[in-house]
């Protein structure tokens, strides 16, 4: 309905109605936002159903707990990706002002952006090479490495009462 | 200079960069126990910058980069120093029994990318670069001294470089922030302007400005107040890198030192007349008076009680700092052609002392000095070169070292009646240092049993205990060459853009 509108003033050019017509753009881009976002969120309460649980609740399901003291000790797992995840946001972020006078600056432009993701991908080569995409790097038997301080306690009589539990977790 | 016409001007770091790619490339190809060849595409990357540079013109000075960086003679001298260290130090890694059996060829591309790191701090000329040069340098230094991941003290060394060189960059940078605040402007050409023009309302705040870049620039060289890491990270790192971070970086904090109080605190033409003029107003010639004379006594009285070589080595690299920092307030061409002179001589002495250590330790096993005890007899090749560096470092006649304070003490002497109570106290600072360096030669010598295994270390290690100790005696009896090269090289980049 609406974009029936702005293509049947098209041919009017004059000045107030052409700033109109921009402004009836932007309109019809806004409404097609909220339609896509509104569309689905209405479609999945009318679809989907619904069991909740305490788990489901919350405001993490992936685990964290949304209370507590905030001196937690952080996997360095997370730092990990974290780093990883800035070089190519950096990335992004020179690739935006570089692709807005790309027409302007041509074959130079393009290999000069080139070698720069091309080093960036080394990067990206690089810690996959290294195992720092893995989430788990290694899995270690039970009784052997990590765990192997958990058998020496339990061995040794004169240690009555060690929390092996807390060690293995 | 646009950046696309820089280009040309950038080619021996752009050999440098391209070797870090290509070692890194080399690194993901090669398995754990091939992983030390990177060190051989290093060095062949290494040679390739040091070519690429000797060809670039001598005497040519341009700004680069959107005049944040600069080519002079000044800086291609330093870039010559560091390439030469780095080429030493990873000739010294391949032969170091401390890095066998772990990963190297990471370590390797580490060491490449620091030189980048400090032909940027020689060359830059604008606050921002400043900074981030010095960063580049100090995180690779942390990560090097932290290499030998497995041993507690190399994990020591690194959290204490962390914790120090996080907190000095911290007051450096107040310091240049409060520095562009004043002035409005990053360029350092530029703030030497302003700075002249600001009028005795702002000597506190340009004062309190320099002690704040004092504390970054004197944590990277070593100088007393911000000198506390120093011993422990020497002590826990990877000998090699040790050596390495007692030359280089050093001489990287030097470079910008001398540019930057030169460019920013001298009126005049630096570099151009034989003495100019220090601004009024803004104490920084007696505060690093004051820092020099601390910084050696303290480097001295505090190495006499040293039982570990590399602890020893440290405290005396933070004692050369202070005799090299003794040239800085001098402002005069002389004064400045000693530090650059006197940092080559160093950057043979040291390296090579460490490259004695290294082949001790491999050898026999120890870092203690009482257990060199009759090393001298053991292995004459060990005893004679150990010596040779100690007198060197000293400042004993025919070696290089004393050519190098010799030069140091006349530019002191002649920058006027001011500088001869420093000029003193230096004087008195090598006779101390006298005796923990004859020290070593006596355990070697005269303690100890006197079996003679004649141990003569392989091939590539008694090459570069040679290739050091040969210019340490050269250059103390013919150093004519060097004083050449060094003088022809006093240029800096002056004009304004």
């Amino acid at each position: 309905m609406t974009i029936g509108v702005t293509i049947n003033s098209l041919p009017v050019i004059n000045s107030s109605t052409s700033m109109y017509r921009d402004f009836g753009t932007s309109f019809i881009f806004v409404l097609i936002g909220i339609i896509l976002v509104a569309v689905p969120l209405l479609l999945q309460r009318i679809l989907s159903p619904r069991r909740k649980t305490a788990e489901k609740m919350s405001t993490y399901e992936c685990g964290e707990d949304v209370e507590g003291p905030a001196w937690v000790k952080f996997n360095i797992r997370f730092y990990v990706i974290a780093l990883i995840f800035i070089i190519f946001d950096v990335e992004v972020v020179f690739l935006f002002p570089w692709a807005v006078v790309y027409k302007e600056l041509g074959l130079f432009a393009f290999v000069e952006m080139m070698i720069f993701l091309g080093i960036l991908a080394l990067g990206l080569a690089y810690v996959w090479r290294k195992g720092d995409l893995e989430w788990v790097k290694y899995s270690v038997p039970y009784g052997r490495g990590r765990y192997r301080k958990l058998t020496i306690i339990e061995e040794t009589p004169a240690s009555p009462a060690p929390a092996p539990q807390e060690t293995a977790a | 200079m646009g950046n696309i016409q820089s280009i040309s001007y950038f080619l021996p770091e752009l050999m440098v960069i391209a070797t870090v790619v290509v070692a890194l490339i080399a690194d993901l190809v090669y398995s754990d126990r091939n992983s030390y060849k990177v060190g051989y595409l290093v060095i062949a990357g290494l040679v390739v910058a040091s070519f690429t540079l000797w060809l670039s013109l001598p005497e040519e000075t341009t700004p680069i980069f959107l005049n944040t960086i600069v080519v002079d003679p000044f800086s291609r001298i330093f870039k010559f120093v560091f390439l030469l260290a780095t080429f030493i130090v990873v000739l010294m890694s391949m032969n170091s029994d401390e890095l066998k059996g772990v990963r190297t060829g990471e370590y390797y591309t580490l060491m490449a990318a620091m030189v980048l790191g400090m032909s940027l701090m020689a060359s830059s000329v604008d606050l921002i670069m400043v900074y981030l040069s010095i960063e580049i340098v100090s995180i690779i230094s942390f990560i090097l001294a932290g290499y030998l991941r497995a041993q507690v003290r190399s994990n020591e060394a690194a959290l204490k470089y962390v914790i120090y060189g996080a907190f000095s960059s911290g007051l450096m940078l107040y310091g240049l922030s409060l520095l562009y605040g004043l002035t409005g402007t990053t360029k350092l050409f530029q703030l030497s302007g302003s700075i002249s023009s600001l009028g005795p309302g702002s000597n506190l705040t340009l004062t309190v400005s320099t002690i704040l870049m004092l504390a970054g620039f004197g944590y990277k060289v070593a100088i007393v107040p911000f000198h506390f890491w120093t011993p422990d990270v020497y002590e826990g790192a990877p000998t090699p890198v040790t050596a390495y971070l007692s030359v280089a970086p050093k001489a990287a904090g030097f470079a910008l030192l001398i540019r930057f109080f030169n460019t920013l605190f001298g009126t005049g033409q630096p570099l151009n007349s034989p003495v100019w003029q220090a601004m009024e107003g803004v104490p920084w010639q007696d505060i690093l008076m004051v820092l020099a004379a601390v910084t050696m006594t303290v480097g001295n009285l505090v190495a006499i009680q040293q039982k570990n070589i590399k602890r020893l080595l440290a405290y005396s690299s933070i004692a050369h700092a202070g005799y090299i920092l003794m040239g800085v307030p001098v402002l005069s061409q002389e004064g400045v052609y000693a530090i650059v002179f006197y940092i080559i001589v160093y950057l043979f002495m040291q390296l090579g002392a460490f490259s004695l250590a290294i082949v001790v330790s491999n050898r026999y096993g120890t870092e203690i000095i009482e257990e060199y005890s009759g090393i001298g007899w053991k292995s004459p090749y060990l005893g004679f070169f150990m010596a040779v560096f100690m007198f060197s470092l000293t400042g004993i006649p025919p070696t290089a070292g004393f050519i190098g304070k010799m030069y140091l003490f006349a530019a002191l002497i002649n920058g006027g009646s001011q500088f001869y109570w420093l000029a003193i106290i230096g004087v008195l600072n090598s006779v101390i240092s006298l005796y923990y360096y004859m020290r070593v030669v006596k355990v070697m010598y005269f303690q100890g049993g006197r079996e003679k295994d004649l141990y003569v270390p392989g091939g590539m290690s008694a090459a570069i205990v040679l290739a050091m100790a040969i210019p340490s005696i050269y250059f103390g009896v013919r150093w004519s060459f060097l004083a050449d090269w060094v003088n022809s090289s006093l240029k800096f980049f002056i004009a304004g853009f």
